[in-house]
């Protein structure tokens, strides 16, 4: 039988307090007496918070034992990070990890109407009552205590902190924080995972802004306990790794001290208030009872060195502490931890009375929310008069002749930089280049670099600044060059921007718009990261829009509504755009311009999920978007002359899918053709097939999609594409009634 | 694990709570506060708790009356505070409005004495000095849920109207503070709200209460109180904003300052307190001192906005009650026997 550790632990407290020597007299003035900047009083709150944190995990364990605990990675031997808490604001925007209990619970303090033990055991007991997560999971979360919640347990919490960070300073330089605004974002994590790719990317984000003179005003806070679940990280790496770090100050404590933690952590914190500068937080500690409930550390860990590390516990010196300063008689620490004990296990026996979520609508419920007529109602708001004139110098989009998609998304673009001052727009090369494409030409010299600017080369890092930016309050719309690049930065769309309305049940909101250069057909031209055509990884994230344009008409309205729902809902868009479209002027001959458009008003509108019928006919109903919408309707046009005539649709949206409008048109001709242009697998066809035998058997419904491959250079590239005559074979067969 | 003991939170009423029905009820207690208490007025040359309490009428000029209503209430809630069973855990001490200063006294906070010293100088700038008054206002439905279109309402007029404020959120009910003429506005304003006694009314010999209007009397306090023998609670105390005030883990002077600043000129948040009660100690009952038990329903309003033990609205309050009471008021004679045996 396995040996419980935590009830160990609890015992040695109890005996080490029973064998203080109580030889400091416990007076009222001490009380007031000052050490390391803490007063007396502060110092035996501190400690309060540290016993609190220490006991919401023995209960976490001790419910488990029933099945009423879903949750047992705790905060124990990291107590010590109350100290940051108490070095800070509570109006600090700070991103937590699992083990930063303590931090919460001190910061809960500063906030009458929050009361932290309850919510973190509502939190383990999965309550509906939970404030933050409503029972779907268990984060550190609260709005009052500007603590925006997340999972944090691969450190890919750390780019939206830097970003909540440059924001903060970013928001300064525009004018629209209070001038005297000298916030911090302070981002705990763990010894392990600073080593993951995502919080190095963080780090050096962080340093390089510093190192351009942009201030980034993040205390990274490192509770390095020696060890990852099981594996240990080497001795003394961390400091090896980060005190020599350029443009990251280092600062190093003791967090099994709390008098030097808390003055530790109070100088990096005036630090970072003061400079603006990143900054590095190592708190050496250690971790108690194992990894989570059910880790058996007996597996990887000898019994002396359990134990060895049981006798560091910070809870017995920071008893020894109060004891020696003659703040507390051992009895009164007794009292103390017992009267903890027994408010944890009431409230604990409180939540365990709540209910948990019944329904899998419940769940869903608070992902994306959509409000239809307040997007309407925003999307054709357009911006001011007199700022579109001083923006545009007096040469409106609209007095323009037709254009080709990509400088009809540059008036967009700009349109929309004027409407909304807290609109950003960043990514590679956006600034004076103007973008690859050119999208974005000009708009740092019409909108100023504080506003439109390059990032460095990294994806995660641009998404981040994208959710910390939002979280912050701003519109964020980031560019990826290419849309084989957000693979590698895809988990911040996935598991951290997406995710956070589900984490917040909608209180707290990342809204931003993706732009992305996607999918191929560029002559051959960029081999596979140029020509990307798989958009799986981004299909099934819970929640998020997936916007298609084909056309520069659709692309502006579209993207207006993306901006409008970020605005309204906080949404999260991915705005694919396709590169091979981009500058394409003509549909079925040369020069006939029927790829342009005028720049359309803003009192037209495409709502979300909205596609539309290009064209109409009754023998074949061709459902498509973007390079294979545009060689859909060639075909179809081609088609007439054998008297054969095709609806065509544009989906325009990815997600959601316009579902009835493909069942409507689908309908009507009984005889279906997808044209997809990106992948087989895990490609658009497949929920569209899977919608229509669900939903409308008996039609016939055949499918032309890319290859599941890379897309290789030169000519070989059409070989895996969708192509013309593939679309025209599979309408002919469909006419003929032959099987795929 | 399980608790054997059971934990309850202490709660003290404000001054209105002392009344007619509640005239003659210390005469039989023995309460070494009470003592305390009289011969404490005694040495002032004022009459004592108990004479006050043994009147044969409730005159309401004298008994209401600043200089003797908030000594009486408190002598009386201390005189209940002795009677609680050993058996009960104790677990914080809150209390309402005037009763904030009962809870230093009972908590350790204050010594005894000097509880009644502050209680006696604030009591005395009361006297014949009324300045502008307090009004009630129900904002719950009749399930005792709270109706956010009555709270949007009020929040309105308090917007709207100059020189009138929140004094109290009650639960359930509005006080709200201000001059006479702001009150009066206010009266005309909100539509009536019929019951035993319709709402708003307005309280007698009460001043705008815990509102900047009582600035002077916090520049007074300042100047007379300034030396109050005050140190951390020996149990945990809730304020009136629902910040929780912990023994050996707060700052005197800071609570000095509360006591004397802060729950003066500012909103005495009542739900906020209760609900921190519960979501910081989830006790097993709320015991409510005498005199009284006016607080029974405020408290219930609390509770159902909590869905506190799965109360969600007046029946499940009345019958969980009847069942097995969470309030336990010392004014009521059933419940007082729970609290005392």
């Amino acid at each position: 039988m396995a040996v419980n550790r935590a009830s160990i632990v609890d015992s040695n407290f109890i005996q080490h307090v029973r064998a203080l020597s109580n030889d400091t007299p416990v007076t009222e003035e001490q009380r007031s007496r000052e050490w390391s900047g803490l007063q007396g009083w502060e110092i035996v709150d501190l400690f309060h918070t540290m016993v609190q944190s220490r006991h919401l995990d023995i209960r976490a364990r001790e419910l488990k034992k029933t099945d009423r605990s879903f949750y047992t990675s705790g905060s124990s031997g990291h107590e010590g990070n109350a100290c940051v808490a108490k070095a800070m604001r509570h109006t600090d925007p700070a991103f937590l990890h699992y083990r930063s209990g303590a931090f919460y619970l001190q910061r809960s303090k500063q906030v009458p109407s929050v009361s932290g033990v309850f919510d973190v055991l509502k939190g383990i007991v999965a309550s509906t009552q939970e404030p933050i997560a409503g029972g779907r999971h268990k984060v550190f979360g609260s709005v009052p205590l500007n603590i925006p919640p997340q999972t944090s347990t691969i450190a890919s919490h750390l780019p939206k902190a830097v970003g909540a960070a440059f924001t903060i300073a970013r928001k300064n330089r525009l004018n629209l924080n209070s001038p005297d605004d000298d916030s911090i974002v302070v981002c705990t994590f763990g010894d392990a995972s600073s080593n993951h790719s995502t919080a190095c990317g963080s780090f050096n984000a962080a340093a390089l802004s510093d190192y351009q003179n942009l201030p980034c005003p993040v205390l990274f806070v490192c509770e390095d306990n020696g060890i990852g679940i099981s594996v240990r990280t080497p001795h003394r790496w961390i400091e090896q790794r980060f005190a020599p770090n350029p443009g990251l100050k280092y600062f190093s404590a003791n967090g099994l001290d709390l008098l030097e933690c808390y003055r530790v952590a109070k100088e990096a914190v005036e630090y970072v208030r003061k400079t603006r500068r990143p900054t590095f937080l190592h708190i050496k500690l250690v971790r108690l009872l194992g990894h989570a409930g059910s880790d058996v550390e007996r597996l990887y860990r000898s019994q002396a060195e359990i134990e060895s590390l049981e006798a560091t516990d910070p809870l017995l010196k920071a008893a020894s502490l109060v004891n020696q300063l003659g703040l507390m008689t051992s009895e009164d620490i007794e009292r103390l931890y017992e009267s903890t004990r027994q408010d944890v296990l009431a409230l604990a026996n409180e939540a365990v009375r709540h209910e948990q979520i019944k329904t899998a609508e419940e769940v869903v419920s608070v992902l994306a929310p959509l409000s239809p007529e307040a997007i309407r109602k925003e999307a054709t708001t357009p911006p001011h008069s007199e700022d579109r004139e001083l923006f545009y110098k007096g040469r409106l989009p609209e007095n323009e002749r037709p254009r080709h998609l990509a400088m009809i998304l540059n008036r967009a673009l700009g349109d929309l930089l004027c409407k909304h001052p807290e609109m950003l727009i960043f990514g590679e090369d956006v600034g004076q280049k103007g973008g690859v494409y050119h999208v974005t030409a000009d708009l740092q010299s019409k909108a100023g670099i504080g506003r439109v600017f390059n990032t460095p080369l990294d994806e995660s890092a641009i998404l981040g600044l994208a959710i910390g930016a939002g979280q912050m309050g701003m519109l964020p719309v980031p560019e990826i060059q290419y849309l084989a690049y957000l693979h590698n930065a895809i988990d911040q769309l996935r598991g951290e921007a997406c995710s956070l309305q589900f984490f917040s049940q909608g209180q707290y909101k990342n809204p931003m718009v993706v732009r992305i250069a996607a999918y191929a057909y560029q002559k051959g031209f960029g081999g596979h990261f140029h020509n990307a055509n798989s958009i799986a990884a981004v299909r099934d994230i819970p929640g998020i829009i997936i916007a298609s344009p084909s056309n520069g008409h659709d692309a502006t309205l579209m993207l207006r509504t993306c901006i409008a729902a970020a605005k309204i809902n906080g949404l999260v868009s991915v705005f694919l755009e396709p590169i091979a479209l981009y500058m394409t002027k003509d549909l079925h001959e040369e020069k006939d311009g029927l790829w342009l458009s005028k720049y359309p008003s803003f009192n037209e509108h495409i709502p979300v999920g909205e596609g539309i019928i290009c064209t109409e006919g009754s023998d074949v109903t061709i459902l498509s978007y973007a390079n294979g919408l545009w060689m859909s309707l060639r075909v179809a046009e081609r088609l007439k002359a054998q008297n054969i005539h095709c609806t065509v649709v544009d989906l325009r949206w990815l997600n959601p899918l316009p579902e009835e409008l493909i069942l409507e048109t689908s309908l009507r001709t009984g005889k279906v053709l997808v044209v997809d242009e990106c992948r087989k697998t895990g490609g658009m066809a497949e929920p569209i097939m899977a919608l229509l035998a669900e939903r409308a058997p008996g039609i016939i419904v055949h499918r032309v999609t890319g290859w599941d491959s890379y897309i290789p250079l030169g000519d070989a590239a059409n070989l895996v594409l969708v192509q013309e005559p593939d679309i025209e074979q599979s309408i002919l067969e469909l006419v003929k009634g032959e099987q795929p | 694990m399980t608790q054997s003991r059971k934990r309850c939170v202490v709660l003290c009423p404000g001054r209105g709570s002392y009344s007619k029905e509640t005239l003659g009820s210390l005469q039989t207690l023995l309460s070494p506060k009470l003592d305390a208490a009289d011969t404490f007025r005694s040495a002032l040359g004022r009459p004592t708790v108990r004479e006050m309490d043994a009147s044969p009428k409730f005159r309401s000029s004298w008994h209401i009356a600043g200089e003797n209503a908030s000594c009486l209430t408190a002598g009386a809630s201390a005189a209940d505070f002795d009677q609680i069973s050993s058996n009960l855990d104790i677990v914080g001490v809150c209390g309402n409005s005037m009763g904030w200063y009962t809870t230093l006294g009972l908590s350790g906070a204050l010594p005894f004495n000097e509880m009644l010293r502050l209680i006696e100088t604030m009591g005395q700038y009361q006297k014949g000095n009324v300045l502008g008054g307090q009004i009630v206002y129900s904002v719950v439905n009749e399930q005792w849920q709270i109706d956010p279109s009555k709270v949007n309402l009020v929040n309105d007029i308090v917007d709207r109207i100059p020189d009138l404020y929140w004094s109290i959120r009650l639960g359930g009910q509005a006080i709200l503070g201000g001059t006479t003429e702001a009150l009066q506005e206010a009266m005309e304003t909100l539509p009536t709200v019929e019951g035993p006694r319709p709402f708003p009314f307005k309280l007698p010999l009460h001043s705008a209460f815990h509102t900047p209007l009582m600035l002077e009397s916090h520049r007074q306090a300042l100047r007379d109180l300034s030396d109050l023998d005050i140190r951390t609670p020996s149990v945990p105390i809730i304020d009136g904003s629902g910040k929780v005030w912990r023994p050996q883990a707060c700052s005197p002077t800071s609570l000095l300052e509360y006591t004397l600043e802060r729950q003066v000129i500012d909103t005495y948040d009542f739900t906020s307190m209760i609900r921190s009660a519960l979501r910081h100690f989830a006790p097993d009952h709320i015991i409510l001192l005498g005199p009284g038990s006016n607080l029974g329903g405020a408290l219930a309003h609390v509770l159902i906005a909590e869905q506190w033990q799965g109360i969600q609205n007046k029946a499940d309050f009345i019958t969980r009650q009847k069942e097995a009471p969470f309030v336990l008021a010392m004014g009521r004679e059933d419940q007082r026997a729970l609290v005392t045996q």
